[in-house]
Order: structure tokens, then sequence, then C-alpha cells
């Protein structure tokens, strides 16, 4: 056994309480009691003249989760920004090292909770791949239809939340009446409101039941006109409107670069979905559109990436409905020995998750559990833009614009 | 599998790859060495006919006797995705160059790198600890990482009977030294 | 006496208090009232009676402060109920019928909760702020007029009203002292030793001295018009119908006045002082317990101030719709008047009172029994009394209402006021919150302009009057 060691980790760690506190001021203060480590550190924590730290989090009423956030302003406007993650990471990837192939799938549902199908179908895509299984028909459009009403959940979780972060206490019970229908649905067939843990290896756990068929047409029958009420709700409202317009701008160029997936990078006009793009599953066989706001040279402010999502629900309500009429008889899942040991080999998977491109890369070594399991969370990539778009802008923008992006905890701190 | 991609990156870096093209499902693998990634990266980012603008996972891998970087981008021009593995980083000095200046998205998904393996991207301007605490001292998705011996070492001294009781020998004095009346 | 002691010990923590309370109430004070009384009582009385001017001042000022307290309590379990249900949930409905109790319980444990500071907070401020916040609210109660007095028959002035003092610059006086509360936000945000509060406190004073000048100037047209700044005056000349409320006469200055005074209120949607989705509790981060207390009821008092001013001002104050009496003269059928002397009666009455009573209560409780089978006729009886009670508290509150001006007044006077603090609530559950920059936009680039414009309008339109009708 080797002991590494670091010469950069010797220091004291910012968060013990007994060091944090400034023994002059008798404060505490969000500056780390140790001499910066790097160039970007050095440029962050050194202040200029009427500038001054204030730390946001981990406990805090908006930041989506526990995140904290460190703000140098001056007056009200925001100098820079400096995210510091790690309060809810649960060292997922080093767990799924150590367990079977099935077991990963529960291992990874609560990394992005809010809509956490997702987080199982990228592994799950992957280990079909090392396993060369084929996925049998009606498994992969039960997945899709699941899939679709977990995205328009999420996103109307977004919508509740954005309006919450920007002041409004009503939309976000709205919100969470809309989600309580959905994942009621998904409770009758997966027995689970939440972390699901319904996909699996070849296929998905249990089939479509009675009481999932009338939830869903129950909803079906009123989700087009509730999604126009939904639109309705904030749209024509002024304050929220101009609290969102012109806020956290990102054009084409810089929203590639940053390696931004999903709905942020189609509100900066980039039209990338990874169901297009790289199709998977049965979407080749579904007709639906991808829209994309903020064409013009500016890119996309938050006001195209809130506009963009209630479109995509648009979209996964047509592809729910296509769903529903094609679904095909058959097995749900294919036939697997229990222990599985796939030949060695690595494989990628990626699906088009709420937020963004949600890939799984797994080697496997031959044994039974999965050497490598990496997981790229787009939450994770997303929240980087915060520091670049907060520059020049109010406090409160902050919230703004962070909720714009829609960011999970789980799934950024894995 | 997209034959006319594994000409093109045959044809393109033949003289860089430490390995065949390999192709299997919708992935196609090429292996390079650490030193060649910014060239051959620049490559695959701005030459015409290749176009790999997203950059969809960097990961780090410890394969027990040396570590790697493996990349994952995706391309208009091609049906396929494209990995590209920085193979033979020594074990005991892992470097490689930053992707930061083609991908300034990439430097939290180095930092992570860094942090759960120990590998140094060279040119990141800000490579210190994302997840784990800053005082950490080891790396923990390496292979030869193990909780207690290293639970013990840091300021919270350890949570479970064991962490505080198993500590290697020369470790120096800031651990409670606990004695178990049997 | 040991015995005594030890009985005392084995008592719980809240009998030691209420016993010995009730010791003092039941037994030492009417001792010491009888002996005082007897002593120095006819001196006393004849102090009051030559200074009756000062007693009645001490009276209101007590009368005010005990009022605001319920008001605050009202008002916050209004807010909770409406909110919750304007968000599709119930609210509070575990403490008290339909969680009625709930505010006076919320203010109960606010009282018992641990009294500290933080550690390098000012102390003495840190104290005092609340208290001044606090003050200033309630300090603006003085000159309300919550109803109308009478007109003296021998001398046809008016007299009395029920107002804590009438002075004749009262809006002048609720101004100045509306304006003090910015001190004691600022010195709470200070005094707390924190980043959050002291960006809190200083965005709140930033917002309350911004709009307190639209406020002003909105209500500016009003004094021309009205001639006076004296409140019981202005709501004097809004009698009779409804078409003389200022609102019809100074409908741009009642929107301002709304719009100013929501933002002084520090209510949503200009309530960034405590964003809590931003800097959890603005200033009021570091308060816990009875400060905290002072801070959240001076809100709400604030809440009811400005609707009670809002009221007063433009909606009529204490003045009904309609004027009965006027549309009765007008069909000629003579005015509805309560003249009761149950005196002439004489035995009679003894009688009535003896029978009335049980009669009504059998008479309303006969049909429950008849027709419900199985129902004890003890039961029949209690429901026969509730309703007898309720019909009689009816009909002397409709003979009270017709009978006494003053309280007719009062009661149109807080309808009134509360359906402006429903919209207030109303608001706060729909409208997200305006960002400081806009806030301080539209209070100068909008509100500042368009009460001088009302001024303007409202200057010109007396004078050309004038000029018409000399």
């Amino acid at each position: 056994m080797t002991t590494f060691t670091d010469p950069i980790g010797q220091h004291a760690s910012a968060d013990d309480p007994r060091i944090m506190l400034d023994n002059q001021i008798g404060a505490f203060e969000a500056v780390p009691p140790y001499p910066p480590r790097t160039e970007r550190e050095a440029e962050f924590y050194s202040l200029r003249d009427g500038e001054m730290f204030i730390n946001m989090g981990p406990q805090h009423p908006s930041t989506h989760g526990v995140l904290r956030v460190v703000l140098k302003i001056n007056g009200e406007q925001v100098v820079d920004l400096d995210p510091v993650l790690g309060y809810l990471h649960r060292g997922v990837e080093k767990l799924c090292e150590t367990s079977d192939y099935h077991h990963v799938i529960s291992q990874v549902d609560p990394l992005e909770y809010v809509s956490s199908l997702f987080n199982e179908w990228a592994p799950v895509m992957a280990f079909e791949k090392l396993l060369d299984v084929e996925v049998p028909r009606r498994a992969e459009y039960i997945r899709v239809l699941t899939g679709e009403l977990l995205r328009i959940s999420s996103h109307a979780l977004f919508q509740g939340w954005m309006a919450l972060d920007l002041g409004g206490l009503t939309p976000i019970l709205y919100s969470f009446i809309e989600r309580d229908e959905i994942v009621e649905m998904l409770a009758a067939i997966t027995g689970q409101r939440m972390l699901f843990n319904y996909f699996r290896i070849g296929g998905v756990n249990g089939d479509l039941n009675h009481e999932f068929m009338s939830r869903l047409g129950d909803w079906m029958s009123r989700a087009a006109k509730q999604h126009e009420a939904n639109i309705g709700l904030l749209n024509e409202n002024e304050i929220f409107v101009r609290r969102m317009r012109g806020i956290g701008k990102v054009d084409k160029d810089t929203a590639l670069r940053m390696a931004v997936t999903g709905p942020n990078l189609r509100a900066s006009g980039v039209a990338y979905d990874v169901r297009r793009a790289h199709p998977y599953s049965v979407y080749p066989e579904l007709d639906f559109d991808i829209p994309v706001r903020g064409r013009g040279p500016e890119g996309g402010d938050s006001l195209d990436r809130y506009l963009l999502r209630l479109d995509e629900v648009r979209e996964s309500l047509r592809i729910i409905d296509q769903c529903l009429h094609a679904m095909p008889d058959g097995p749900i899942m294919a036939r697997l020995p229990r222990l599985l040991r796939p030949r060695p080999g690595r494989a990628w998977a990626a699906v088009e998750a709420p937020r963004g491109l949600y890939g799984t890369y797994a080697i496997s070594d031959g044994t039974d559990q999965p050497f490598r399991m990496k997981i790229h969370d787009p939450s994770f990539v997303n929240l980087q833009l915060v520091g670049m778009l907060m520059r020049g802008n109010l406090i409160a923008d902050t919230m703004a614009v962070m909720a714009s992006l829609d960011p999970v905890m789980g799934g950024i701190d894995k | 599998m997209d034959r006319t991609l594994r000409a093109r990156l045959e044809k393109r870096f033949a003289d860089r790859m430490s390995g065949p093209v390999r192709q299997r499902h919708d992935t196609t693998e090429i292996r390079i060495g650490a030193a060649d990634l910014t060239e051959v990266m620049t490559a695959l980012h701005d030459e015409p006919d290749l176009e790999f603008v997203l950059l969809a996972d960097l990961a780090g891998v410890d394969t027990g006797d040396h570590m790697q970087v493996v990349y994952h981008l995706w391309s208009a021009r091609t049906p396929d995705w494209l990995r590209v593995i920085a193979d033979g980083l020594p074990r005991d000095n892992p470097r490689i160059a930053t992707l930061t200046g083609l991908w300034p998205g990439a430097e939290w998904m180095e930092r992570e790198t860094y942090d759960m393996f120990g590998i140094i991207f060279e040119g990141n301007r800000d490579l210190r600890r994302i997840y784990m605490p800053p005082d950490y001292t080891s790396f923990p998705l390496r292979k030869d990482f193990y909780l207690p011996d290293d639970a013990a070492r840091s300021p919270g001294g350890g949570v479970r009977h064991m962490e505080r009781t198993h500590v290697p020998t020369g470790t120096p004095g800031r651990v409670a030294r606990r004695t178990v009346k049997a | 006496m040991s015995s005594i002691s030890r009985s005392l010990g084995h008592v719980s923590p809240a009998g030691k208090v209420i016993i010995p309370l009730l010791v003092v109430v039941f037994v030492v004070a009417p001792i010491l009232t009888v002996l005082v009384g007897a002593v120095i009582g006819p001196w006393l009385l004849d102090l009051l009676g030559s200074n009756l001017g000062i007693v009645r001042f001490l009276v209101a000022i007590t009368g005010v402060l005990l009022f605001s307290i319920p008001a605050a309590f009202i008002i916050i379990y209004m807010e909770l109920k409406v909110i919750a249900y304007m968000n599709l949930r119930v609210g509070p409905n575990r403490v008290g019928p339909a969680g009625a109790a709930h505010s006076v319980v919320a203010g109960l444990k606010v009282l018992s909760k641990e009294d500290f500071s933080p550690a390098n907070a000012d102390r003495f401020v840190f104290t005092w702020a609340p208290v001044l916040v606090f003050l200033t609210a309630v300090m603006t109660f003085l000159v309300i007029p919550f109803g109308p007095g009478y007109v003296d028959p021998a001398t046809g002035e008016r007299v009395g009203g029920l107002v804590g003092q009438d002075f004749n610059i009262g809006l002048l006086y609720l101004f100045a002292v509306g304006g003090m509360t910015v001190v004691g936000l600022l010195l709470a945000g200070w005094s707390s030793f924190n980043k959050y509060s002291l960006l809190g406190g200083l965005r709140s004073a930033a917002q309350m001295v911004s709009y307190e000048i639209p406020l002003t100037l909105s209500v500016v047209g009003l004094i021309l018009l009205a001639g006076t700044m004296s409140l019981t005056e202005i709501a004097h000349q809004q009698e009779g119908w409804f078409t003389s409320w200022f609102v019809f006469r100074q409908p741009l200055g009642a929107l301002i006045f709304f719009i100013a005074a929501t933002a002084e209120a520090n209510r949503t949607p200009f309530d960034l002082t405590e964003a809590d989705s931003e800097i959890v509790a603005g200033f009021a981060t570091e308060y816990s317990g009875m400060r905290f207390g002072f801070l959240f009821f001076a809100e709400y008092v604030n809440v009811f101030i400005v609707s009670a001013l809002m009221v007063t001002l433009f909606f009529g104050s204490w003045n009904a719709p309609v004027n009965v009496n006027d549309i009765l003269n007008q069909l000629h059928i003579a005015p509805i008047t309560v003249d009761l002397d149950p005196g002439s009666l004489g035995v009679g009455l003894l009688l009535l009172v003896m029978a009335v009573p049980v009669a009504l209560t059998l008479l309303f409780g006969l049909p429950f029994y008849l027709t419900r089978s199985r129902m004890p006729a003890w039961q029949a009886v209690v429901i026969g009394f509730v309703l007898f009670n309720v019909v009689a508290m009816g009909i002397a509150f409709l003979l009270a209402y017709i009978g006494l001006v003053w309280l007719a007044g009062v009661i149109w006077f807080f309808i009134k006021s509360f359906m402006f603090v429903f919209v207030f609530v109303w608001m706060r559950g729909t409208f997200p919150r305006v960002r400081i920059d806009h806030l301080m936009g539209f209070a100068w680039k909008w509100l500042l302009p368009a009460a001088l414009l009302n001024l303007f309008l409202t200057a010109t339109a007396i004078v050309v009057v004038k000029v018409l009708h000399p």
C-alpha cells in the first residue's frame, strides 16, 4: 500500500469551525485560512477597495440543495462567484465498484433525485452494451413513456422552483400538484414515488398495469389544458419577465465551449439533443421536434431557458401520445442469468436527462462488479456557467440565474 | 459503427495512436499517449472534417498499474461517439495537459479527476479539490485507497472505533491513540 | 405556615405562577382598592375630574396600545389562512377552532424563547432597535379615527369621536412618526454584526426613504381639497353617500398612495428587506425570541395602519356607503330610530325578562325535537338556547347599530380596513418580488412624477373652479 503524500493537501480544512473564526474581528469569514493554492483562488480571494465576501449556504432556502456559494460583492453588485461543492458527496462511483451490476441501479438512483429514471437509464444502457443484450421493444417503449412522464414532472418542478426563487410563493404548490399526479402514476408500476429503481439490465421491472393506465388516461385528458394554464401562469407577469429577461445571456459558442448540454444549450441556439443527435432506444421511430431558442448572436437569457422547458413539455406530451398508441406486446425483460459477468471491455452510453446529457462510462474486467463506473452529470457542468454569468449582476440575480440553469445537487456532488 | 470515421482517424493520427482504432456498438475508440493530448484534441476540435465540438465526458481511470484519462466527444459529422484514451500515466506522478484551453468547461471535470485520482492537469488555473475537504490527504478512487487508514488522519478523527484504533506506523503525532480494554 | 410551603412545593411550575397571581387579583387587590378608595378616593376623583383632558389622553393611548396586539394577531392569522387557501392548502387548523388560536400561541412561543444576542453584537442597540420599530408603528394609531362623535344639541358642535387624539396636523404627525421606522431598521441591521443583516438594513433604508416622498406628495392633493390635515375632519368631509369619498376626486393620488404604502410597509412585491429566498431574513436574521416578536408584530401593525389610512383618507373612514335615513327621507318615510324606554313597562319588564328567554328557548328547540327522532330532550333545549342567544344578540346588535352612531361607524371602519388588509395579503400570495434597482427606478422615475402631476392637476382644478364659481 503506497501512501501518497500530497503537498497540496496539508492545509487545514476550510470547514473546520475552530479555524474559521477570525480572532481579530471575531466573526466567521468566508476566506479560507490558508494561502491560495491556485491562480484562480488567489484571484478570487483577494479583495479590492469596497468589496466584501458574502457566504450563501450550505443551508440556504434557495441554493437547490446543499451548495455553498461565496460571493464577492461590491455593494449590491456581484463581482465574482465561487461555488464550493462536496456537501452531498456520497462516493457513488466508489460504491458502484463494489456492487453487483444489478445493485448499481439502486446506487445510482439518488444522483438526480428529481428525475431518477434517467439516472438508471444510462448505466443500464452501458451494461447492455457490455453484455450485448437486446432489449425487447415493449420494454423500450415503456422506458420512453416513463422517461418522458418524468421529464414533464421535472420541468413542472423547475417552473415552481424558479418562481419560488424569485419570490412568488404560489406556483411551487401548483407544480407539486402536477408532480404528485405523475409520481402517483409511476408509483403504480414501480412501487416508489421518487427513487424508482425500475429499470433493469435488459428491460424494466414491472409491466404496465390497470391503475397506471387509468391514472395516465385521466391525466392525459387534462394535460394539454393544464399545460396551457401553466404557461399562462407566469408568462404575462411583468415582474417575472423583467427579472428574467436579459439576465444570464449565453451565446452559442460559449455554451459549447463550456460543455453545457440540455435545455441550457438549446436555449443558446444550438440544436443539440441526444435523442436526435445520437438516437437510442426507440426515439428514431417517434416523431417530435427539438425546440430551440436564443438563435440570435447574443444567445439566450434566463427567460429563454424558462420558455424552452415549457416547449419541451409540449413535445414530451406528443411523445407520450405516440408511445401509447404504438405500444407493442411482448416481454418486458430480456432473459439474462442472475449473476452477470460481462466480457472485459468498455462501454459508454448517454441519455437526454431533463437537465442535459447524462452519461455513463463503464469498464468491466470480467468479474461480477464493474471495474470503473464514471458518471457524467449534466448539472455538474452546467453549474460552471453561474460563475461566468454572474459577473456584474445583482445579488438577487444570482438566485434567478442559478434557478434558470436548474441544477440538482445530488447529481453535482455525486 | 462508422467505417469512414475509422479511416479518417487512422489517416490523420496514425503516428500518435498507440493501438488500433476499436469500434464496438456505436463508439469508436482511439488510444494516445499523454504527451500528444493537446495536439490530438486541437485537431479533433478544429479540423473541418472532424469537428468534434462537444466534450461529453472527462474521466480518470486507475487500471491498477497505470492511470488513464478518458475523453468522450461528439461530432455532427459522424453518428458515432469518439472515445479518446490518454494512456500510460505513471501512478506515482500522473500528469497530463489540460483541456481548458479548448473547452473551459472542462475545468471542473479535471478538478474532479484530480480530487479522485491525483492526476495533475498542467495548465488548469484552478486545480484544487472539489468534493473532498482541502486538507484531505488521499485520493479516493484510486485502487490503493483504504478508508480507515485515511480517516484516522483527518481532523474529524474517524467516526468508528476501528478508524481510531487502526493507526498506521509512522504517522506523525496529531492522532489520538486509544487502547481498548479487552 | 409549613404546611402551606409544603403544598406549594408540590405545585407545578405553571402553578407557581398562577396561584400567587390569583391570590393577588382576588384577595390583595380588592383589599387595597377598598382601603385606598376610602382614604384618598374623593381626592383622587377630584384630581382626575379637573384634568379630564390628560386622563382621556392616557386612557386613549393605553387603549391604543392594547388594541394593536389583537389586531396583529388577527392579521397574522388571516395571512396564514388566506395565503394557504390561495396555495391550495389548508393553513393552521389544529390550535383552536379552525386554527384561530394559532397566532396567540405563536406569540406565547416567541415570548418563551431564550434571550440571547450574537457574540459581537452591540447589545444595547440590538435590544432597543426592535422596540423603536414597534414604537413607531404603534404611535401612529394615536391619530386614526375609529368612529364619529356626536353633535352636541346645545351648542351644535361636534364633540368627542373615537380617536386617540385629534390633532389638526394629524397627517403630518403620521408621516413624521412613520419616518422613524427607517432609523429602527437601520439600527437593527447594523447592530446584528452580520453581513446579511447589514445588507437587509441598507436595502430597507433605501427603499423606505425613496417611497416616503411619493407617499407624502400623493396626499398633498387631498389636503388641498379638504383644506385640513386633521384626519377626523377629512373623515367628516366624506359623510353622506359613497360618491363623496375622496377616491373619486383623487383617483391618481389614491393609487400612488396605495403603491407607496405597500413599499413603506415592506409588503410584497416590495419585500426585499425580508426576502427569505435571498438573504434569509434580511435585517432580522440574528433576532429571535421577543425581539423578533416585536419586529414581526410591527410589520403587521404597519399593515393595519396603512389599510386604515387608505380607508380614512380615500374611502370614507367610518361612513357607510349609503345613508339609509337619507333614502327614507326621499321616500317620505320616517327615519328609523330606536326609542326604547324599558323602564315604562314597570313590573311587566321583570315578567318579560323571566319569561321570554325560557319561551324562546323552548320555541326554537321544539322543531328539532319534533323532526329528529332519538334526540334527547336536553339536547333540543341546548340547541334552542344557543339559537336564542344568536337571535337575541342579533337583535341587540341591530338596535345598537341603529341607535348608536359611533358603533355603526366603528363597524364600517373595521370592515373597510380589513378589506384592504385582505388585498395586501392577496398581493403577498400572488406577486413575486421586484429587484432593488427596479424598485428604486420605479419610485424615482414613475411614482414621484406621477405624484407631482397629481398635485399640479389638483391645484389647477381648484383655481379654475374658484375662478368660474366665485
